[in-house]
């Protein structure tokens, strides 16, 4: 599954680069996402919860960054497995342009891959439960970075 | 005799023997829910067990860690390979000559696989219990398209025999190929080729698919400690044959062990093999001395337990430019998963594959089987067919249908004018069959004129034309099909399993008052025995089959037989039944001319009983003479009436059919609709003309299903997409189309009753028949071959492809 997508952020580049970077914020934006933890600067282990179709899982995994390119781009990727409910992994590259001081644009390529019980019960789902999961984590992440803006202004 | 007595037509009709359309007894406790089934089987103490399960295609396992799985209340074990080493049973021998893990050794091969066995006091328990075992897998890369088993640097699947150049039938090419199989001859072929006029050259693929019986696969293990002896209750379609593995894997003498297959809820092939879960919960009734059960769900059933099919057959026709076939060249490419465990005659890797040649009179062919590894499920066995002769007659009847279309010419017509001819039976086929009896032309041309098969062609030039001119959007299909099977496996000249003759067996034993028990090696999943097996009696020893009942599927009562597959009950065991009749009536022939104190050679049989021949008021009854038998047998002669019989059959049976399908599709949406079904078949001597009919009714629908959605499917990377009913196609009333059923009568020579076994017949000639109607509605546009299963989906692809959708 791969999915391709861009959204205009109300925020100065190195503020958006600073949320993409900031555990507390990814743990709000990934849906279902229930802990995140940072250990390494690159590394976190995550839980997140999550249902396709029939199948309900809670996945613990690991989440990495690389091709760290501050503040333009990045890739983040995580994998998880769900016990019974099988496994996902799931990357995306993601890359930032200044379009104004205080607008930036965000494109990201997304992949992901499901296994197990979750891609034999919910393959037909699998494409637009991603596609929702991905607009509900960058929406998210566009009101929050663009809070940060505003968290900025108030201090 | 005076008015009261019953006339011969009378007397006849009261036995409802052969030929009679006699409701099925079973049916009686059937649709009252009140079968016995593997599940309503309820012991005291006993514990079930459940699998956890790969759910990686390919993965090492590195650890299995089952602390947590034993705190869950009611957990009581948890089965792993190295548990199963100590009894020997971490891996188990294929009915193909392979072995396959019973549970996960050091890595998994393909998803769902079994990795560990949780016992628990209740079905909720060892859910839970499976939730909390952890398992360290690493995943490997995974290989699913079977065309790429043996490219140079795939993925080696088997570490087990990665060094072993020898397979169980011959030289293996690669680590991932298991066997190569040839049959014919090569020369003479080629030659033919290079000789031809015409041919043709298509990949024709039969997808993968599941057989998947309502009631899944199922077993409850009872170790008694005591007598040390093992009860082994289950789904299985050959019970004797369990029994003997039972023992010979657990070293159990045989006589200690008793395999009941109570009430079988539907098999097609799936239960035949034995499986992991059956040895899981055997060794887990030893270990715990409580009775264990299994029971798969579906989803375990349609990723784990034996699929179907998978062939993938390069087929060759070379013929004349007047429409005279001259040779055919088959390769097949054969997916086998991940374990050979295909179901055949051991002989046979790949069944009956070699009756390709189908109805047709092939001077030369050839044909090579090439079985390779996959990352998928094992199995391979014959959903309702004889060993591999569905892939066979989809192979030569879409192959026919190429080549009319090349030749312009009609496909019932080249048919026709290639049948083998009824006055060259015994027929000895290019790929060495010796086909028994068969009268094509006739069977042909009946169907033709019922169908108005001239007519129909008619109306579809009228309709090409029409869309063509844009005025509608849909097109006709007429599938052509006409099938020969082989069945009735079979003479142990070539057949055996594990190394036993293929034979089937009947005991009857005829009881003082004249009622009957009789017992054979087989054992019905809904095919009706206990209806049919007493209509073969009545009519050869003249008791009504209502005073006769007939039990199967309990090995400590029932004579050793090969269990019931591949159409080979009527065939084997339906022929025991008849010869073990007949030793029960000659014996009756001494006591009745005893009683009526003539020679033996004085009596003629007379419906139900013997008669002094020109004295028709000297007459004893079959009653009368077992009475006799019980309460003053003639000296000299053994009281009792009893009879065995086993069955060694002289050949197959080759039944055969004529199936036409007509069907419109909508090229905008792909949706088609069968507008009408006719199926002839010839089955030789009719036992139940209504069985028949139902037979034939199942075979139909579980044909339209695999020809038209039903599938195995797997994703790049060894998910199974298709592990559900909301998946998996199985048609239900709404989608069935109505069947118009017909039929002609070629006995077999060689079987006692003249009979050749049906239930797989509708399924071996309706795929090519469904399939051959989407190719011909498709074909005036340009198409020659559309693979399988045709769905709407995909005949909407089909439709984009040849530009008439965008």
């Amino acid at each position: 599954m791969k999915l391709a997508g861009s959204q205009t952020i109300l925020a100065p580049r190195e503020t958006v680069w600073k949320a993409l970077n900031d555990p507390a914020i990814l743990k709000d934006c990934i849906p279902g996402c229930e802990a995140i933890e940072m250990t390494s600067p690159t590394e976190m282990k995550a839980t997140v919860a999550l249902k396709v179709g029939p199948v309900t899982a809670r996945f613990s995994g690991a989440v990495t960054l690389s091709d760290l390119n501050p503040p333009e781009s990045y890739r983040i990727d995580g994998q998880g497995q769900g016990g019974l409910a099988g496994f996902a992994s799931g990357g995306a590259t993601v890359k930032l342009t200044t379009v104004s001081a205080a607008e930036t644009l965000m494109e990201y390529d997304v992949d992901a891959k499901v296994g197990g019980k979750l891609a034999m019960l919910g393959s037909r789902l699998i494409d637009s439960t991603a596609r929702s999961l991905s607009e509900q984590f960058f929406a998210k992440f566009a009101t929050l970075a663009t809070g940060l803006v505003t968290q900025v202004a108030a201090e | 005799m005076n008015d009261m007595t019953p006339t011969r037509a009378e007397r006849e009709a009261k036995l409802e023997g052969m030929g009679c359309r006699r409701k099925r007894v079973e049916d009686i406790r059937f649709t009252q829910g009140k079968g016995n089934y593997v599940d309503d089987i309820k012991l005291p103490g006993m514990l079930f067990g459940d699998f956890v399960r790969s759910p990686y295609a390919h993965a090492r396992v590195n650890k299995i860690d089952a602390t947590r799985a034993l705190q869950v209340p009611g957990v009581l074990a948890v089965l792993t390979a190295e548990d199963l080493k100590g009894v020997n049973l971490a891996w188990m021998p294929t009915l193909a000559g392979d072995v396959q893990m019973v549970l996960a050794d050091g890595k998994v091969l393909f998803q769902n696989q079994e990795v560990a066995f949780v016992v628990a006091t209740d079905r909720y328990a060892a859910a839970d219990g499976i939730e909390a075992v952890d398992v360290d897998y690493e995943p490997l890369e995974v290989l699913v398209d079977p065309f790429q088993s043996m490219a140079e640097g795939a993925p080696l699947l088997r570490e087990d025999i990665k060094d072993k150049t020898e397979g169980a039938h011959g030289k293996r090419k690669h680590y991932n190929h298991i066997f190569e199989w040839t049959v014919g001859d090569k020369d003479l072929t080629d030659a033919a080729f290079r000789n031809a006029d015409v041919t043709i050259n298509e990949m024709i693929s039969y997808h993968r698919t599941h057989p998947s019986p309502l009631e899944t696969c199922q077993a409850i293990a009872s170790f008694d400690k005591v007598k040390g002896e093992l009860t082994l209750w289950g789904t299985f379609q050959a019970p004797h044959v369990v029994r003997t593995v039972a023992s010979l894997l657990s070293k159990i003498p045989e006589q200690k062990i008793h395999v009941i297959a109570p009430d079988v809820g539907g098999g097609f092939g799936n239960k035949v093999g034995v499986y992991p879960g059956y040895i899981c919960a055997i060794v887990a009734s030893i270990v715990t001395g409580k009775p264990v059960k299994w029971v798969e769900d579906r989803m375990e059933n349609l990723t784990a337990t034996s699929f179907a099919r998978d062939y993938h057959m390069t087929t060759e026709i070379a013929a004349t430019k007047e429409g005279k076939v001259t040779a055919l060249r088959v390769h097949v490419l054969a997916d086998h998963g991940a374990f050979d465990a295909c179901a055949d005659p051991s002989k046979w890797p790949a069944g009956f594959f070699n009756i390709v040649t189908g109805s047709y009179d092939f001077p030369v062919a050839l044909c090579t089987v090439d079985g390779v590894y996959t990352n998928k499920a094992p199995g391979g066995v014959a959903y309702r067919c004889s060993f591999r002769v569905t892939e066979a007659a989809y192979c030569i009847e879409r192959g026919m249908d190429i080549l009319a279309q090349k030749l312009g010419m009609d496909p019932a017509e080249l048919r026709m004018r290639n049948f083998i001819r009824r006055d060259q039976f015994p027929y000895q086929s290019a790929l060495g069959w010796e086909y028994d009896s068969g009268d094509y032309h006739t069977a042909m041309k009946q169907a033709m004129e019922k169908l108005d098969y001239a007519g129909l062609r008619a109306e579809q030039q009228k309709k090409r034309e029409a869309f063509k001119a844009g005025l509608t959007r849909e097109i006709m299909g007429i599938g052509v099909s006409f099938f020969t099977e082989i069945v009735g496996a079979g003479p142990s000249k070539n057949c055996d399993i594990l190394g036993i003759a293929m034979f089937d067996s009947c005991e009857i034993r005829v009881h003082p008052t004249g009622a009957v028990i009789a017992r054979m090696g087989t054992k019905s999943q809904g095919q009706g025995h206990e209806t049919t097996w007493a209509q073969i009696i009545a009519s050869e020893i003249g008791i009504p089959a209502d005073d006769i009942m007939v039990e199967e599927g309990n090995t400590d009562t029932a004579p050793y037989g090969l269990g019931t597959y591949g159409s080979r009950s009527t065939p084997v065991a339906g022929a025991a039944i008849a010869m073990a009749s007949r030793k029960v009536k000659a014996k009756a022939q001494l006591i009745a001319a005893y009683l009526l104190e003539v020679h033996e050679d004085d009596l003629e049989w007379d419906v139900d009983g013997f008669r002094v021949k020109g004295l028709p008021e000297k007459f004893k009854s079959m009653k009368e003479i077992a009475w006799t038998a019980y309460h003053s047998p003639p000296p000299g002669l053994e009281p009792g009436l009893e009879a065995v019989s086993y069955y060694d059959p002289p050949n197959m049976t080759y039944p055969f059919g004529a199936y036409f399908c007509v069907m419109d599709i909508d090229v905008d949406t792909g949706v088609y609709k069968v507008r009408r079904f006719y199926a002839l078949d010839d089955c030789g001597t009719r036992i139940n003309p209504m069985i028949i009919e139902g037979q034939v009714h199942g075979g139909l629908t579980e044909a339209f299903a695999i020809a038209m959605g039903q599938e195995i499917r797997y994703d790049e990377g060894g998910n199974v997409l298709t592990g559900s009913f909301m998946d998996f196609f199985i048609p239900t009333a709404v989608e069935t189309p109505v069947w118009e059923t017909d039929f002609t009568v070629t006995p077999s020579p060689h079987h006692p009753i003249g009979a050749k076994g049906v239930g797989e017949s509708p399924n071996v000639g309706g795929v090519p028949a469904f399939s051959n109607a989407v190719n011909d509605a498709f074909s005036f546009l340009g198409s020659t071959h559309i693979q399988m299963p045709h769905d709407y989906w995909r005949n909407w692809e089909a439709a984009k492809k040849l530009g008439v959708v965008e």
